[in-house]
Order: structure tokens, then C-alpha cells, then sequence
């Protein structure tokens, strides 16, 4: 089960230093099972000027699981016994699309060691997305998530450079345009005001991504 | 020999039999080269005096029961704990990261101590916590609430966590498997390992104790060059093959599963690890579909899939996709076909060629084979009923017969017979089939020998079976009890001698007929 008394501690603490580090954490509803990162591209990097978004999702029990859960730990003294967040890692995925060799270009999902095997229930959700963002100026082309990215980032590293950047242009820069404004532009792209908020709500604020998530349907 | 033509490398290869294969059968015992005694520790050697001891003619193993195994475990930890005066819980560890050979410990921790040291997290010294606040508490750092210092444990390193934490964390890396055992500080920049001590008081229940110690226990045996569980269903014996063991593998457990400790295959004595290990994988291997295919098709002349002939009729159209049509007989275009000559082609005679090759050789595993399974299921058969008679027959017997049932473990014995009969007879079967074509004379002395062997055995499972039966069947004692248990202790014991001769003859590579010259040639 999540510990939701440890995440709304790192929550706080989060928000607290955020003018330092530059990383945020929000909750996507009111379930603190899912929550939205926002990490800035780091400096001299194809990322730098992007903000990235990453959707969380918590592991713990949920109510689908239950049946699951009871055949894998057993029931004992009346206890499901599933530890959850933080003894098991967050699930962490881009929800902004980047171009990177441990990134999927598809779907988003990240290669990294602290998010598998190598996690620690002494990390946080902030100390995870610290690593993302190092990931980000430390591509991993041996052991990538993307293998089409990875030989473009081995063969013809200037190609990588250049479509990193086009796709952070492209895909990571947030408009400065208030909230009602991009509710504005997109109804007037012909989407229904309701459809559009709740797309925006669902991806964060993030235009583009709101874009295609009307489209997609 | 001929070319082969066949397009699959292996397929050729079970075909035709090569001279070093050959040379291998027949010495059937072959060295197994993985095996190597040298690698064993004296001190490994320590007899265990729970052991039950097989030392016979050619064993020379023994069973161990878990509590054995623990045994030896536990006298291993103490022996390094006294040693390098260590905790027991820290020599479990040093074991463990030196496959549980205290010898490797012991060279390990006098030529590099720190750096054993570093590389388990054992620490130089036990180091205090760091922030304590105010109020005289202590965040811990997983669930991030303070707690007064005695609520806190560390694994020495100074990290503070407090009893809850540590029961998740624990528990989520039991539950992950093996890697449990060597667990370090949940801070990610400390290694400071995690013993045995730390999981007794901190685990959240005896369930994750249980599984702790089991996997140890189970490393102990996978780390052990000596010691292999029995892989009999449930059982929970381990057998331990000491230097120098006679010119057999086999182990025969108390749960009465015979298997062959270097392969963990059943028991397959007179045939080698390799020749079993080859009978299987050519049982589950595709290529012999493939061969039946061979056998019953022949290729489109036009796309080369298969195609069967199912219609008396020689006109043959291949699938829609290829749509070609041609003659059965010839293979030439039917369109252009006023006469068939027969085999005209080189092509028409290159497949029946194929054919011909296939269907023999299918026709020689499919009769080999069907005998091998044939005697694993008597053999089955045999073990079902050898526990039927332990577990209510005799009693039965006792009572009808007015014997003790201490006097008759002669027919548990020939039951017990029947069933090693049916496993080595299994085997022969792939001993004939690996047995070279040319090997005439040897062909026959195995033929004659088996034989013998067979019909001894069908003689004694006649009077284990049904002439048992009329004993069980009688209302009070018979007078020809005594008869019936004399004639199946001799009838036993003469199958077992039948056999032994059989298995030693195979095993010898059927050497007696070399002597006699090269008469086998003449087949
Ligand atoms: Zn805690
Ligand atoms: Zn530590
Ligand atoms: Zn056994
Ligand atoms: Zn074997």
C-alpha cells in the first residue's frame, strides 16, 4: 500500500526548494497515486529551454489488484502484505515527447536503473527525477530504450543533436499563454470547451499535448 | 557412406552414424569432462554422522536430509566464526560471498581483509546518528516521520530507519528472491550490509524468516560441487557424491526416485549422460516432424512447399497461392505431360532418394522410440504398484497368510527389482538405436542378451503380479506360501543377475564380440 503520509511530506519539501532545483511535483487528482513531474531541460544540452512533463504512477494496491495481491503474498494475521510506494519504485514515463537513446521516442519510457532494479525507498520522487534530468545530459547509447535514437546518437551524432533540439522546440516549449487562452485556441480549432479543459487537465496544461490527445481520439 | 542430401545439419547428422560417435558409444561410461574433484576442499570432505551412508560396490554417495544439509551449513558458519572471530551472522555472509567454501574464506579474508571488508559492507566501526534535532528525535528515512532514538535501528552505518520501514524493506526484498541475502542499507550511498540478525529482529513476520532461511539454505546446495538436491517430486532429500566414486551416477533416493546425480536425468545406466541428453532433445526435436514430412511429401517442383499425395490420381495442383500442377510420378509440368517414363529426372530421383532415407529413418526411431516409452510406462506402472503394495497390500497379505509383515519384504524387494528392470530396459532401447547398423555381431549379442533379460523379467513380474494375487485372493493361509516366496526371491534374484550382466555388457561396450573378428560385417 502507498505510504501516502511520506508522499504528501515529499510533496511539501519538494514545493519548498522548487526555485533551486527547478523540479516540481503536482498531484493529477485528488489520488496522490498519480501525480505529474516537471523537470527543466538541463543547460547545454538539446534540452535546454524545454520543460518536461513526466506522469508518476504510484504502486500500491489498487482495487483491481486485490484478488492478484492476495495469490502472490498470502494473507496473514488478516493483513494484505503488498508493499507499495516507496519500498517498490514509482513508474515514471515522459509525457512529453523527447528524442534521447534511453527515452522511447513512442511512448515515453525511460531506461534507468533507479527506476528498476536499483531503487531504494531512501530515494524520493524528487532525488528520481534528479536522475532523469542527469539522464538527459547523460545519454546511455550502450544500453538504450530506443534503439532507432541510439544508432542515430553512435553513426551521425550532429543528425541526434539536431532532432533532439527540433523535438524540444517542437514538443517541450510551453507557450506563454494563460489557461484560458489555450482553452480559447482550441475551441476555436473547432474541439467542445468541456473536451478541450478536461484534455488539458488530463496532460498538464501542455498545448501541444492536449492537441494530440483530441486529436488521437 | 553416401552424401547426405538432407538440408538440415542435424538431421544428417542422426542419420548417419560418424566413427567418433561410435567411439564413444561403445566405451558407454565416457568421462564427463565438467566433473572435477580437484576443486573439492578437505575440509568440505567432513562426514556427516546424520548421513546415511551408500557405501557399496559402485556407490559412493549419500542422502541427506534437509536437517543434514543445515547441519553442515551451521558447522561451517561456526567454524569461520571461530576462526576469523567474527559474529556468525557476519561469517554467514563471508560464506556466502565465497560459495560456502571456508577455505575460500579464509584465503580471502588473510590476503585482502579490507577489501573483503568493503566488498560485503561490513563497517570499520559503528558510527552514531548524525541529526538528531531538538527535541531529541530522529527522521527516518523512508517514511520521513521523527521518532525517539530507541524506535530507531541502523545496521551500524548510522542511517536511521525505523521499525516499520525496515519491515517493508525487508519484506518487498524476501519476496524478490535470492538477491535477499545480500541486502544493504536502504541509503544508496551505503553499503553496509544487512545481516541475519538484522532480518531475525526486524522482519515483519515469521513467514519472512522462513523464506530467508531457505534460501540460504538453497545456496548453500547450488554453491556445493558435492551436494545436489534429488529432483524427485516433493522430495526433500540431497544426495553427495564423495571423490572417487565407482563408474556410476546414480542415485537411488529413499522417496524411491532413482536418478542420475550428474545429468539429474533418471537413472540411465547402461547409457552415458551425453547419448540421454541427445535421445532427449532429439525427442522434442522438430526436425523429426520435419522428417515425417519428408517421408510422406514430396516438394513442389514450382514453390518447393510440401505436398502430400492424399488421391490415387498422379495429377497433382499445389496450393491455390502457387497454383502449379505436376506429375506425382516425374515431377514434370502436368501441362506438357503426354507420357509418365517413370523416374526420368535427376530431380525425380534425388527426392525418392530423400524419401526413401527418411522413411527408414523415421520407421528405425519410431520403433525404438515407442519401445523406450513403452518401458517407462511399466516402469511407472511398477513404482505405482510397489507403493500400493507398501501401503495396503501387504497388510492385506499378512492377515490373509498369517505372516508378519516384516517377512515379506521379499515382494517389496522384487517390485522394487521390476522397477529398476524397467528403467534400465528403457534405456536400452536407446542403446540399440545409437548402436551402429554395421555392428552385426554386436547387434546380435545385444539382441541375445536383452532377450534374456526380458524374459527373466516378464517371468518375474508374472509372479509378483498374478500369482500374488491368488495368495491375497485365498481365504485362509496356504500351504504353498512358502513355495510362492521362495520361487520370487530366486526368480528376483536371477532377474537382477540377468540384468547386472546386461548393463555391465553395454557399458563395456559390447567388447566381448570384438575378439571374435569382423564377422559383423556380413549383414
Ligand atoms: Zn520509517
Ligand atoms: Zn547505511
Ligand atoms: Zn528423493
Ligand atoms: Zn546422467
Amino acid at each position: 500500500m502507498i505510504d501516502f503520509s511520506r508522499v504528501q511530506k515529499e510533496l511539501q519539501e519538494c514545493t519548498r526548494d522548487t526555485e533551486a532545483s527547478g523540479i516540481k511535483v503536482s498531484p493529477k487528482s485528488d489520488n496522490l497515486a498519480r501525480l505529474i513531474g516537471t523537470i527543466p531541460g538541463p543547460i547545454g544540452t538539446p534540452y535546454e529551454g524545454g520543460t518536461f512533463q513526466i506522469d508518476i504512477s504510484l504502486p500500491g494496491m489498487k482495487n483491481e489488484d486485490v484478488g492478484m495481491v492476495i495469490n502472490l503474498c498470502g494473507v496473514i494475521g488478516g493483513f494484505l502484505f503488498a508493499d507499495g510506494y516507496p519500498f517498490e519504485p514509482p513508474k515514471m514515463q515522459f509525457a512529453t515527447k523527447v528524442w534521447h537513446p534511453n527515452i522511447s521516442s513512442q511512448s515515453g519510457a525511460i531506461c534507468l536503473d533507479i527506476l528498476k532494479d536499483q531503487w531504494s525507498p531512501a530515494l524520493t520522487l524528487k532525488t528520481a527525477l534528479l536522475s532523469v534530468q542527469a539522464l538527459l545530459s547523460a545519454p546511455q547509447p550502450d544500453d538504450p530504450q530506443d534503439a532507432v535514437v541510439a544508432q542515430q546518437y553512435i553513426r551521425d551524432y550532429q543528425t541526434f543533436i539536431g532532432t533532439a533540439r527540433y523535438w524540444t522546440e517542437t514538443f517541450a516549449k510551453t507557450s506563454s499563454l494563460g489557461v484560458e487562452e489555450k482553452v480559447q485556441k482550441l475551441v476555436e480549432m473547432g474541439f467542445a470547451e468541456a473536451r478541450v479543459r478536461s484534455a488539458l487537465e488530463a496532460v498538464g496544461g501542455d498545448e501541444n499535448l492536449a492537441l494530440e490527445k483530441l486529436c488521437s481520439v | 557412406m553416401e552424401e547426405t542430401d538432407f538440408d538440415s545439419d542435424r538431421a544428417a547428422e542422426d542419420y548417419y552414424y560418424s566413427s567418433a560417435d561410435d567411439a564413444t558409444r561403445d566405451g558407454a561410461v565416457s568421462e564427463d569432462a565438467d566433473w572435477n574433484f580437484d576443486s573439492m576442499e578437505e575440509e568440505d570432505l567432513l562426514d556427516s554422522e546424520h548421513a546415511e551412508s551408500h557405501k557399496g560396490s559402485d556407490r559412493s554417495y549419500r542422502i541427506l536430509k534437509k536437517e543434514d544439509v543445515r547441519q553442515r551449513q551451521e558447522d561451517a558458519i561456526a567454524e569461520v566464526s571461530t576462526v576469523l572471530s567474527v559474529p556468525r551472522p557476519a561469517a554467514t555472509i563471508l560464506l556466502h560471498r565465497f560459495n560456502w567454501s571456508v577455505s575460500q574464506v579464509h584465503e580471502g579474508w588473510f590476503a585482502d581483509e579490507d577489501g573483503v571488508r568493503k566488498s560485503v559492507g561490513f563497517l570499520d566501526h559503528t558510527r552514531p546518528f548524525s541529526d538528531i534535532d531538538a527535541s531529541d528525535r530522529i527522521t527516518c528515512g523512508i517514511c520521513l516521520d521523527p521518532y525517539p532514538p530507541a524506535e530507531i535501528f541502523p545496521a551500524g552505518c548510522g542511517h536511521p530507519f525505523c521499525r516499520e520501514c525496515w519491515g517493508g524493506y525487508i519484506r518487498t526484498s524476501i519476496n524478490d528472491g535470492p538477491g535477499c541475502l545480500t541486502l544493504r542499507c536502504p541509503e544508496p550511498s551505503c553499503r553496509a550490509a544487512v545481516d541475519r540478525d538484522m532480518i531475525d529482529k526486524l522482519a515483519p513476520s515469521e513467514d519472512e524468516k522462513k523464506k530467508y532461511s531457505e534460501y540460504l539454505l538453497r545456496s548453500y546446495i547450488d554453491e556445493n560441487k558435492k551436494i545436489k538436491w534429488c529432483p524427485g517430486p516433493d522430495c526433500e532429500c540431497a544426495a553427495e557424491f564423495d571423490a572417487g566414486g565407482g563408474d556410476s551416477w546414480d542415485v537411488s533416493c529413499p522417496c524411491y526416485y532413482s536418478f542420475c546425480w550428474n545429468c539429474l536425468e533418471d537413472a540411465h545406466r547402461p547409457v552415458d549422460c551425453q547419448t540421454v541428453a541427445n535421445w532427449i532433445s532429439k525427442n522434442k526435436d522438430q526436425s523429426e516432424t520435419q522428417l515425417w514430412i519428408l517421408a510422406r511429401t514430396k516438394p513442389c517442383p514450382k514453390c518447393q512447399r510440401p505436398i502430400e499425395k492424399n488421391m490415387g490420381c498422379m495429377h497433382m495442383t499445389c496450393n491455390p497461392s502457387c497454383g502449379h500442377e505436376f506429375c506425382w510420378t516425374c515431377l514434370g509440368d502436368w501441362n506438357n505431360h503426354n507420357s509418365c517414363n517413370g523416374y526420368n529426372g535427376t530431380d525425380a530421383m534425388e527426392v525418392d532418394k530423400h524419401r526413401k532415407k527418411a522413411n527408414k529413418y523415421v520407421a528405425k526411431y519410431a520403433h525404438y522410440y515407442e519401445r523406450w516409452a513403452a518401458n517407462d510406462l511399466l516402469r511407472q506402472l511398477a513404482l505405482a504398484t510397489l507403493h500400493r503394495m507398501q501401503t495396503e497390500q501387504l497388510t492385506r497379505l499378512s492377515s490373509v497368510q498369517g505372516k508378519a509383515e516384516n517377512d515379506l519384504w521379499f515382494i517389496t524387494e522384487a517390485w522394487a527389482q521390476i522397477v529398476d528392470c524397467r528403467r534400465a530396459l528403457k534405456w536400452t532401447y536407446v542403446y540399440g538405436y545409437y548402436l551402429s547398423e554395421n555392428e552385426g555381431a554386436k547387434r546380435r549379442l545385444f539382441e541375445f542378451l536383452k532377450g534374456e533379460a526380458e524374459t527373466g523379467l516378464e517371468r518375474l513380474q508374472e509372479c509378483a503380479d498374478k500369482e500374488l494375487q491368488q495368495f491375497l485372493d485365498d481365504d485362509g493361509p496356504s500351504k504353498y506360501f512358502e513355495e510362492f516366496n521362495a520361487k520370487l526371491k530366486g526368480l528376483t534374484a536371477v532377474t537382477r543377475t540377468y540384468f547386472e550382466k546386461l548393463i555391465k555388457a553395454l557399458e563395456n561396450g559390447l567388447s566381448e564380440v570384438q575378439t571374435t573378428g569382423t564377422s559383423g560385417e556380413e549383414d
